[in-house]
């Protein structure tokens, strides 16, 4: 009996001393090393780590992805003949050169010939055909792909995609290193459209649509082959990816062995960034603006701070699509009801009066964001700070106005009432999944109280059911919160906010704004990007007066990397650019 | 006992059957859908979103939309993720339910091993110090939330001291043999730990009433007339009839365990089932809903099937046939 128990006691000593080794023997050579460097010394070779809070779906294919943490694998591995420099102007990269035709319809880019596959097979004219070929198919968006976008202008592209052709000539291969994109109409967007990420003709080419989101070329470590300056090289599934560097990278070897993205909590970041474990995070969350001073003051540890490519926004619903409108997704505004509730335009006005942005960024985002006046990025040219309307803080002047409109305490409760009247509540609703968004909604039903307009804060709904809501069951919404992260390749805003466009869930409808949006994107004055400033400064202004909502806050991106992680030149949109010239120190 | 442990297998089927009626229906009819709000990005025309619901069949009704399910079921086909792009079901479980299984036998075995000797002792002298320390350390095990001792540990255990890593199951895709084993123990101990400490604290406390309870009974009296000594009275006549309750208990157990720790699998990053039956939920990817489900139906309805075995060895007063 007494043998037996000591017998236990020992295997368990053992197997906890064993783990302890086991613990330290890990962290071993990696303590030597820091002894052995002295400090600041470039080394060739090494491992960046970065931290991302969910894991990738992995769907490692650009023309299928959807994700931004898929993004982050894929920023790595694959590239497009275009890229966005610093003033977000398109500048070279797997083209070389291009030359537009006289009448803007057809643009022909010259490639790299340097530039090499994963898996050594040149890249060429035929992989760009096949790319675009591909996102074109009848049966891309039923097999999951959203990126249509960037083929619905090309010739023929309807008769291509509804199988009414074979014939597809919206890319032309002219020869192995000169390819011509032929638009239908002249395209201001040509160059953006161009920008999409290539995937390989020789890998793909036997796999039918349908199945290229299931075959291990779009998913295995290994399978997965770009022209980007490394390449997935391993992973354990939902846990850690790891990339290993092209050698024969056409832009010059990277300085870096590899670069491995692990998947850590958003609770715990900031503490392996401290001690070390990981390099960087940046997209797509960052980490929070209220850790900003710890993060500040760690030592080892470098901030990144721009603002974001996106916005937090009010809406105000001007009108309401019916409810069979809704169910069919039909968009017609001839069908829908005005919302009487917020029709005047200066009551809109005096909601944004009412609100006090700047203090929202200051007490939600400790600062770190910044007003925004009009929902385009403010880092484009497009972005006019100074002629719409500022909306400063000012409830006298919100009480001003919902006076001068008619809007007046009769009874006596504290709340205006209507004109006529009558009981006048707005309700606002909100939806889960960013706590400042949803700390925001209590603070702007004070604001909005605090100048009499009586509101119903209903219950925050957990985003999906708050979507499927804003889209097919807001007959009776009034204000609502939403928040937009925008592209960075163009500031064209008719996607939300014309009145055909299907996010507009304002249901804004104003003959002139849409005019505006339409003149600034029509050849051939729109390839003068003053003109096209011009028109989208003249749109902001109206969409200031008339106000289908109130952009509140853009909260900028907190991005941070450790010190010994070294060559990074941030962009506006990203911080994972030119990776193949990241080094460390050590 | 054979007989009856195939009645009661074959009962399982049935009762899964309504069960999957049951999720099926309400997972459908919770407002949202598995497309709508997903890839909010304005570029992309809601047009792309409505073809791609039609193409997956979810404007079909709902009973079509079940009887399509079941039949593939039928012929072992849990279909695609609608998340996870391109993924089966059953892969996309496969891979995780070997970390889940992992962590639920390492609490199972922290909680068995340290709750129940101390809930002896702590019966066999209520009110001494160390009863009133486990006492103590019971309700500050129930009281603490996991996720809250889990960032604790993490802190103390991975970032200050540096001896165990926080995150993730492996430390790198690559290892194999003993050190893959170690390394994955490793990566095991900070979440197993948080885990255990609930469990260890609950089932102290169920063992030390229940066994407190047995000493007071007549037969216990009967035994010490006898002349038996403490020491048999307690483990052969207290134990055995105290140890029912804790087996049920226990039975459930390996369900729950199954089921995965959600909000510590969340903290440590660890990937098993329970963090992907939360974000399938969130995202309403039904296949892997149901198929999670239909799962968990069947651990729970098997823990309660071996609980009822393990009634009979404990207790040869219970037979069934």
């Amino acid at each position: 009996m007494k043998a037996k128990k000591s017998w236990l006691v020992m295997l368990v000593l053992a197997l906890v001393l064993g783990v302890l080794a086991a613990c330290t023997g890990n962290k071993e050579p990696a303590s030597s090393e820091n002894e052995g460097a002295s400090e600041k010394d470039p080394v060739t070779g090494g491992t960046v780590v970065g931290a991302m809070d969910t894991a990738p779906t992995g769907l490692f294919n650009p023309i299928f992805y959807t994700e931004a943490y898929e993004s982050n694998v894929l920023s790595f591995t694959h590239e497009g003949l275009l890229t966005q420099d610093k003033n977000l102007d398109f500048i070279p990269n797997l083209a070389k050169e291009w030359t537009f035709n006289d009448d803007q319809t057809e643009v022909t880019f010259k490639l790299d010939e340097n530039a090499k596959w994963h898996d050594g097979e040149p890249f060429t004219a035929n992989d760009v055909v096949f790319t675009y070929k591909t996102i074109a198919s009848p049966g891309y968006v039923e097999a999951g792909g959203v990126r249509t976008q960037y083929v619905e202008r090309l010739v023929g592209y309807e008769e291509f995609s509804t199988g009414k052709t074979t014939d597809f000539q919206g890319v032309v291969a002219v020869d192995d290193h000169t390819v011509t994109f032929k638009f239908a109409q002249p395209n201001v967007l040509a160059l953006s459209d161009a920008s999409f990420m290539i995937i390989p003709e020789h890998i793909f080419k036997d796999i039918p649509v349908a199945e290229i989101p299931e075959a291990g070329a779009s998913r295995n470590p290994g399978e997965v082959i770009g022209t980007g300056p490394f390449q997935f090289s391993e992973m354990v599934q939902g846990e850690q990816y790891v990339l290993k560097k092209f050698a024969d990278y056409w832009q010059g070897e990277p300085k870096l062995d590899s670069v491995i993205w692990k998947v850590v909590d958003q609770a715990v970041i900031l503490g392996l960034l401290e001690n070390g474990e990981i390099d960087f995070v940046a997209d797509p969350n960052g980490f929070q603006a209220a850790d900003y001073e710890t993060v500040d003051a760690l030592e080892n540890v470098e901030i990144v701070e721009q603002p974001d490519f996106g916005y937090q926004t009010m809406g105000l619903m001007h009108n309401h699509r019916s409810k069979e409108d809704s169910e069919a997704g039909t968009i017609n505004p001839a069908n829908w009801t005005v919302n009487e509730k917020l029709k005047d335009q200066k009551v809109r006005q005096a909601i944004a009066y009412a609100i006090n942005r700047q203090g929202l960024v200051d007490g939600l985002l400790y600062g770190r964001g910044i007003v925004q006046n009009s929902p385009i990025a403010t880092q484009f040219w497009a972005y006019d700070d100074t002629t719409p309307n500022q909306y400063e803080f000012d409830p006298e002047k919100a009480k001003a106005l919902l006076d001068e409109a008619g809007y007046k305490d009769v009874n006596g409760d504290g709340f205006r009432e209507d004109p006529n009247g009558k009981e006048w509540v707005l309700n606002l609703n909100y939806p889960l999944g960013n706590q400042i968004r949803e700390r925001s909604a209590p603070i702007i039903e004070e604001f909005l109280e605090e100048v009499g307009i009586s509101i119903d804060l209903r219950q925050p709904k957990e985003a999906a059911a708050y979507f499927e809501d804003l889209e097919k069951n807001s007959q009776d919404w009034d204000l609502y919160l939403i928040g937009w992260s925008l592209d960075s390749t163009d500031p064209d805003p008719s996607g939300l906010w014309s009145s055909m466009a299907g996010y507009n869930y304002s249901r804004w409808n104003n003959p002139e704004a849409d005019q505006l949006l339409k003149d600034a994107f029509t050849p051939p004055d729109a390839f003068e990007q003053d003109y096209r400033k011009q028109k989208y400064s003249e749109w902001q202004v109206e969409f200031g007066e008339d106000l289908p909502s109130v952009i509140l806050y853009a909260a900028n991106s907190l991005w941070a990397h450790n010190k010994r992680l070294q060559g990074i030149d941030v962009l506006p949109y990203s911080f994972l650019n030119d990776t193949h010239l990241w080094h460390v120190t050590e | 006992m054979y007989k009856y442990i195939i009645r009661r297998l074959l009962i399982f089927i049935p009762m899964l059957f309504v069960l999957t009626i049951f999720v099926f229906g309400l997972i459908q009819a919770a407002p949202g859908d598995p497309i709508t709000g997903k890839n909010f990005d304005p570029n992309i025309d809601p047009e792309v979103f409505e073809r791609q619901k039609e193409a997956l069949g979810l404007n079909d009704p709902i009973h079509v939309q079940y009887w399509n399910w079941v039949t593939k079921v039928m012929q072992g086909d849990f279909g695609e993720s609608y998340i996870f792009k391109g993924r089966d079901v059953s892969e996309l479980i496969g891979e995780r339910i070997g970390n889940t299984f992992y962590l639920g036998i390492f609490t199972l075995f922290i909680t068995i091993i340290v709750s129940i000797p101390i809930g002896i002792y702590s019966a066999k002298k209520p009110y001494s110090i160390l009863d009133y320390g486990a006492t103590t350390f019971g309700f500050f095990g129930l009281a603490v939330p996991n996720f809250f001792f889990g960032l604790v540990a993490i802190y103390v255990f991975s970032i200050k001291l540096g001896w165990l890593p926080s995150q993730g199951s492996v430390s790198s895709p690559g290892l194999t043999g003993i050190e893959l084993f170690l390394d994955k123990l490793q990566h095991l101990i900070l979440p197993g730990l948080t885990l255990g400490l609930a469990g260890t604290a609950s089932y102290m406390r169920f063992m030390r009433s229940e066994v407190l309870d047995v000493l007071a009974s007549d037969y216990i009296r009967t035994a010490r007339a006898k002349g038996m000594t403490n020491r048999s009275v307690l483990y052969k006549h207290t134990l055995r009839n105290a140890m029912i309750p804790i087996i049920t208990l226990l039975g459930f157990e390996v369900g729950i365990l199954l089921s995965g720790a959600v909000i510590t699998e969340g903290v440590f990053q660890y990937p098993g089932i329970g963090t992907l039956f939360l974000s399938s939920i969130g995202n309403r990817d039904y296949p892997v809903i149901m198929a999670i489900n239909l799962m968990l139906g069947f651990f729970i309805l098997l823990g309660n099937l071996l609980a009822d075995i393990f009634y009979s060895i404990v207790d040869p007063r219970i037979r069934y046939d």
